[in-house]
Order: structure tokens, then C-alpha cells, then sequence
């Protein structure tokens, strides 16, 4: 609303014209300025340029609601993840109009997790779905099709029985590659159009860490303030559309290693598994990416973390309406799921500054290459 | 009435005729006639009109034109006022007797240490009716990061509602229960969505007239007032200019409307000296801004409260008790005081100057 431009709103034409010629054109421009320097560049007294920069916001400002009309509207609020303890917790699911984030290791389940709420949102309101379409960014190239498929046929075998609602659903899901943060940006100012084209219900961007870290060595001089200004750009513009859509927004985010007393070594990378051996010897320790200001832009973090060799971890680390709580999860052929009874995450009134809080990497692995492989051929098997 | 003519509100181009003609001080315009001054200096008719009644309007009200007040008398008025009680004696007490109400209040802290909470809180508290100790007034809550959750608000309004019927006792305070109901609360919270300065910027010049026509409001937050200026500027002298002005207004708005402002901030990583330390955002010039600065953060498991105003102070523990049915917060016993704000700051890597 910032960049409406002053002809069209109830200034006079002459005051106008006097502003454009200090090359004044959109509320913004005015905005910015103080009411001596207003006085200055449209040659009006002090009270007249105090009702000029009244005039102004009132074209821009936005309209009062009542917090009584949000919570009439019961639905909308939030999407259900089919994690029902999850869910509890977060009372009702991921929040609409707001920024989640789910970060991790690699190798841990975000693009899991993300590609079993890309189906969830294209389900019909009775099955628990948003019956809209998605938006899936994918930085990474780790989105595949065929395990889109794949968990849609297994969590849901009745209802994706007939071969056009898996065509259906598959074709909801809309796939944009973006490799540099160039076309991130590019992608993401013109998402607006994509999302009243495809009548999207979800927006996943998968991850904002890849091609941020790339591009930008925090080592060099400036470059740290540029990356944490391309980060605040993004997030408002992703809280904008969340907000005027009423949409939830998913995003992934990676690990770094955080050298405490020391300066943090940001660019640190904990891409591979193998390498993670080494998080032991050093006397810092893995923490979400990005940093403290990103830290304050995500509305909600949901941490994914290994326990041992088999066993995983989510925590809701930062969330407006949930307390601090653990669970436990596996990753089945049906997307994620949650083990262990319902309560035994009690909400808990400790936690931890959620851009500090630890996170546990694999230390290794030992893997039986007989029995995987016959699992792989099993799973071609099943849906070919 | 030897106040220069350069110094009073005319538009430019008036004060630049009215020099070029001769006429530099007040005392040169007094015995002066509307037409003559136009055809002397070459202003329309309905300039000289406005020039000589606002050198006649100063003229008049003498030196000093500021209000004037003993300190006896400003006590009386800050007491009238009143402050936000939080149901949570060890905070009030930390406060001074509650949120003040006609100043500014800043509230700093990591990521997920509460700010957001703790403005929800005192937005439901201010609704607390009178014969219960608090306020009655309204409350407007301009929110710039979307944190803003509506369950949350329904949380603790059914707390609070829940902790009032308790202490009921007489007719009066059952009578005001009956409009003291989680609706009520929520059609009483106006709530702004701002997504970036401008708006917000936008939202400050017309909150004077909305708080005239709605005069029960006695509480505006902003929520938070660091992100939206955070990431869209590239000229820092312009952001502090504009936070600067922004700190003036609403100080101004506290003041004359009667309101507790309370504004949330970010903390940022400054490194330096091979050290990285938390700050809070928005720059040292930023830090003067409001009256009251509280600092949330983490002390291990636990969150933590200090008072940034002064340097010996009562440091705070807060647990949320029940966070799920959002009750009020309970806090531990108040530290001593002889703990210095810095060494505990050292401890935990936060900066404050």
C-alpha cells in the first residue's frame, strides 16, 4: 500500500505537481519525510503540511479490525497436519496467515514432511484437507514426484484407489525450480499471481538456507547485512501473502555450527552425513541456520533432530500459542509418523532461545546393504 | 515580540516575501492592516489575514507557552492515571505498580522469550474492570509480524476471566463480571495489520484522531516495532530520522491521550572483539526512546525479566504457569538487588550499551 501513487489520492492537483517536481510520487516518498521538509518541498505552512501527511496515511493506512471478527470465523485458522498430538499441541495445526519453519539435519525428513503436507492440502475439507492447490518451491531438487505418490497411496490407500484422483491430486501440486536467490526473489514478488491462478492453500519453499548460503560468504565485509536484508525482504513478503491469503507458508531451513565465546562460524556447512563425526570434537555445537534475525522472522520452528541411528525427534522450539514439547517420529512409506502414546510430550514451561536451542546430527551410521536393497525392490514393487 | 519572522510556521514562500519586504521581527507586523501588509509584501489578501493572527495569537500568550505544573501537582496526575496490573504481584511490584499508563514502555528479547505473550497479556489485562483493581479501558494492538494469534487471545482472556469470577465478592464486582466475558474482551481489541513502515508510519498519524473517537483506549501496542524497519532501508541516517519522530509521536499520543504505550523490539548479534554479543535492535540512538525499557531473555531453561532503566535493579524470574489455559504469568521471588545488570548480562552474552 506504500507505493500508491499521491495523484490518486485527495490531494489537489497543484500540490501534486509541486511534489513531483521533487520527484515525490507514491505515499511512501512522502511518508518518509518529516513535516519541515514536507513544508519545505510542497511550500505549505506547518499546519497544512501536517493535514497533507494526514491526508496521505489515511489512503495507506490499513483498516481496524476486531479481534472479535478473527475468532468468529472459527475456520481458516489453521491447517491440520494429521500428527494428532502435534496438532493438539499446536491447537488445531499449522497456523494460518503465519510463517513455519522446519529445520534440521540433512537427511532427517523435512522434504518428508513437506511433500506429506503438499498432499494433506490438496484433500477435501471432510478428509481433513484444504481441498486447494500448492505451491512448492523447490531450491534443493529434492522434491519427487513419485514420492508424492507413494505416501498419498499409502496414507490414504481407499481414497486414492481410482488412478485420476492420484492424477488429480499430482496435478495440484505446482513445482517451480529456483536455483539462485535472484529468481527466489523474482519468484516470490510474483506469487501473488500464482497463487490466485492455481488457487494454492499451502506455500512450501524448500529451503531458504541452500541458495542464501551459497551466494553469501559471511565472512566478507557487508555481506552478512545484505544476507539479513534479503532474508527480512523475503519474510515480509512472504508474511504479506500469508496474511492477505490466509494461507500457511512451510518452510526448510539448515544447520550450522554455532562456536560459542567465538565469532559464529556461519559458514560452517553440515551438508553430509559422514562429515558429522566432527561435531563432537568441536566445543560448539549445531544450531539452526541463518542466524538470530531470521530467528525473530519465522512465527513458528519446528526443530527435526536425530536421537540415535534409528530414532528422530521433532521439537515445537518456537510457537505463539504451543509450549516446548519433544516428539518422537519415524519415517514410513506413508509419510511421517508419530510414535510413542499421546502424552508423553508434556508441555513443559522451560525451553530455550529457539535460535540457540541444539540440535542433535547423526554420528554415523551403520546401514545392512542386502536388506535395503530388497526393501527398494519391494517398494517399486508395490505401486508400478 | 522580537521573535523572528523565519521562526514562526508560514509556508516557505510567504516567510521569503515577508523578509524580502522588509518586515524580519514580529514587532515590525504589529499595528499593521491585512491590506496593507498584502500590498507592502505582495501575499494575498488571505495570507496576511493568517500571518497577523498568528503573530497576534503568540503575541498573546507570553513567555513560556509550554503548561507549567509543580512536582506535587504532576505526582497527583501520575497517580490519577493509574497503571496495568497484571494479576502477577512480583511483575507489578518489578514495574512499579503495573505498566504506566502515559508513557512509553519498551519491551527487548530474543526469539520466543514472550514479548509477543506478555503484550497479549496486558492487552486482556486493561479490560480488568475497575471495582477488580483494573482499568476498564480498550485496547489497540498494531501488529507488524503476524504473531498476532487470536487462540492465544482466547486463552487468556478465559484465564482471566476464570481468576476474576474467583475473586468475586460483592454485588459490584458481579455486576461487572457480567460484561467481563471472553466476547467482550475480544470485541474491545482493535487490531491494526501493518506489513511495512510506511503503514506503520501511516497508522501513528491517525491514531490521535481514532484515540479521540474511541477515548476508552487506554493501552496501543506495537508489535514490533523492529521488523518492519529492519530490512527495507538502505539509508540509516533516514531510519533513525523517521524512528526518532516515530519515539516523539507517540510519546506525545501517551501523554495527551492518556495511554500505556508499549512497543516491542529485536535483538541483534553485534560482534566485535572476537566476542558476538546480543543487542537490542535498531540502533544506540533507539535506546532513548521510550521511558521504561524491560529486557526478556534466557537463563538456561528459564526466562528471565530485568528493567533496563537503571543499573542496580530487581532481576525477575517468570515461569508461564499453565500455558495451555494461558494463565497469567506466575514469577518466582525477586533476586536481590545487589546483582549488577552488566555482570548478569556478561553471563549471558546480552549487551545493553
Amino acid at each position: 500500500m506504500g507505493s500508491k501513487k499521491l495523484r490518486r489520492t485527495n490531494l489537489s492537483v497543484e500540490i501534486c505537481s509541486r511534489l513531483h517536481s521533487h520527484r515525490i510520487e507514491t505515499c511512501r516518498d512522502l511518508l518518509s519525510l518529516t513535516p519541515l521538509e514536507v513544508m519545505r518541498v510542497a511550500g505549505v505552512s506547518y499546519s497544512q503540511a501536517c493535514q497533507l501527511l494526514k491526508t496521505t496515511s489515511q489512503a495507506c493506512a490499513p483498516k481496524m479490525t476486531m479481534a472479535w471478527e478473527l475468532w468468529r470465523q472459527k475456520t481458516g485458522l489453521y491447517f491440520p497436519t494429521s500428527l494428532a498430538a502435534l496438532d493438539r499441541l499446536l491447537q488445531g495445526g499449522l497456523a494460518c496467515g503465519t510463517l513455519t519453519e522446519v529445520t534440521g539435519p540433512s537427511g532427517c525428513g523435512k522434504s518428508q514432511l513437506c511433500m506429506m503436507l503438499s498432499v494433506l492440502a490438496t484433500l477435501p475439507h471432510s478428509m481433513g484437507g484444504l481441498d486447494k492447490g500448492v505451491l512448492y518451491i523447490d531450491t534443493e531438487s529434492a522434491f519427487s514426484a513419485e514420492r508424492l505418490v507413494e505416501i498419498a497411496q499409502s496414507r490414504f490407500p481407499d481414497y486414492f484407489l481410482a488412478r485420476e484422483r492420484v492424477a488429480e491430486m499430482a496435478s495440484r501440486v505446482h513445482l517451480f525450480r529456483e536455483l539462485t536467490c535472484r529468481d527466489v526473489q523474482s519468484r516470490l514478488q510474483n506469487l501473488e499471481e500464482d497463487i490466485i491462478s492455481c488457487r494454492a492453500g499451502l506455500v512450501v519453499l524448500d529451503s531458504v538456507a541452500s541458495v542464501v548460503r551459497k551466494e553469501f560468504d559471511p565472512s566478507l565485509p557487508g555481506n552478512l547485512t545484505h544476507r539479513s536484508n534479503l532474508l527480512g525482504k523475503q519474510a515480509a513478503t512472504l508474511k504479506y501473502l500469508a496474511q492477505e491469503f490466509g494461507i500457511p507458508v512451510v518452510l526448510t531451513n539448515q544447520i550450522t555450527t554455532n562456536l560459542s565465546d567465538l565469532k559464529p562460524a556461519t559458514s560452517f556447512k553440515w551438508n553430509s552425513l559422514e562429515g558429522s563425526s566432527l561435531a563432537a570434537e568441536d566445543s560448539g555445537y549445531v544450531t539452526a541456520a541463518l542466524g538470530n534475525t531470521w530467528s525473530h522472522s519465522v512465527n513458528t520452528r519446528l526443530i527435526v533432530q536425530y536421537v540415535d541411528a534409528h530414532c528422530r525427534q521433532i521439537i515445537v522450539a518456537k510457537s505463539p500459542v504451543a509450549p516446548f514439547a519433544v516428539f518422537k517420529y519415524s519415517i514410513q512409506s506413508d509419510g511421517i509418523r508419530l510414535e510413542g502414546d499421546d502424552d508423553q510430550a508434556g508441555p513443559s514451561h522451560q525451553g530455550t532461545d529457539p535460535g540457540l536451542q541444539p540440535i542433535r546430527v547423526r554420528s554415523g551410521f551403520a546401514c545392512n546393504l542386502t536388506r535395503g536393497s530388497s526393501a527398494i525392490r519391494d517398494m517399486r514393487g508395490s505401486y508400478s | 515580540m522580537q521573535r523572528p519572522l523565519s521562526s514562526f510556521a508560514f509556508a516557505p514562500a510567504v516567510k521569503v516575501k515577508l523578509i524580502n519586504a522588509g518586515f524580519h521581527t514580529a514587532a515590525d507586523l504589529c499595528d499593521l492592516r491585512p491590506l496593507q501588509l498584502s500590498k507592502e509584501s505582495g501575499i494575498s489578501q488571505q495570507e496576511a489575514v493568517e500571518v497577523l493572527q498568528t503573530v497576534r495569537h503568540d503575541a498573546s500568550q507570553g513567555a513560556g507557552a509550554g503548561s507549567r505544573m509543580t512536582a506535587l501537582e504532576l505526582l497527583g496526575r501520575e497517580q490519577a492515571m493509574g497503571a496495568i496490573v497484571t494479576f502477577c504481584s512480583a511483575l507489578d511490584s518489578v514495574l512499579g505498580g503495573g505498566m504506566p499508563v502515559g508513557k512509553t514502555s519498551e519491551v527487548c528479547g530474543a526469539p520466543g522469550v514472550g514479548k509477543t505473550q506478555l503484550c497479549i497479556q496486558l492487552a486482556v489485562d486493561v479490560q480488568i474492570p475497575v471495582c477488580f483493581g483494573g482499568l476498564g479501558g480498550q485496547a489497540v494492538y498494531v501488529d507488524t509480524e503476524g504473531s498476532f494469534m487470536v487462540q492465544r487471545v482466547v486463552d487468556v482472556a478465559k484465564a482471566a476471566v476464570e481468576h476474576c469470577s474467583l475473586l468475586a465478592d460483592d454485588a459490584e464486582q458481579r455486576e461487572a463480571l457480567k460484561v467481563f466475558t471472553v466476547e467482550d474482551i475480544l470485541s474491545k481489541l482493535y487490531l491494526f495489520r501493518c506489513h511495512d513502515y510506511v503503514e506503520l508510519l501511516a497508522e501513528t498519524y491517525l491514531l490521535p484522531d481514532f484515540l479521540s473517537q474511541h477515548p476508552e483506549v487506554r493501552l496501543v501496542v506495537i508489535d514490533s516495532i523492529a521488523f518492519p524497519f529492519r530490512h527495507d532501508f538502505e539509508d540509516l541516517s533516514q531510519r533513525t530520522r523517521l524512528l526518532n519522530g516515530l519515539a516523539q509521536q507517540l510519546a506525545q499520543m501517551a501523554n495527551q491521550y492518556n495511554v500505556a504505550v508499549v512497543l516491542t523490539n529485536q535483538m541483534t548479534t553485534k560482534v566485535g572483539n572476537g566476542q558476538s554479543k546480543l543487542v537490542p535492535a535498531l540502533g544506540e540512538s533507539w535506546g532513548h526512546a521510550a521511558t521504561q525499557r524491560l529486557i526478556l531473555h534466557w537463563e538456561g531453561e528459564q526466562r528471565a525479566l530485568a528493567s533496563g532503566t537503571c543499573s542496580l535493579l530487581t532481576m525477575l524470574r517468570l515461569t508461564h504457569l499453565r500455558f495451555r489455559q494461558g494463565t497469567l504469568l506466575s514469577a518466582s521471588a525477586p533476586k536481590q538487588t545487589t546483582t549488577r545488570l552488566e555482570d548478569i548480562w556478561l553471563k549471558n552474552n546480552i549487551q545493553l550499551f
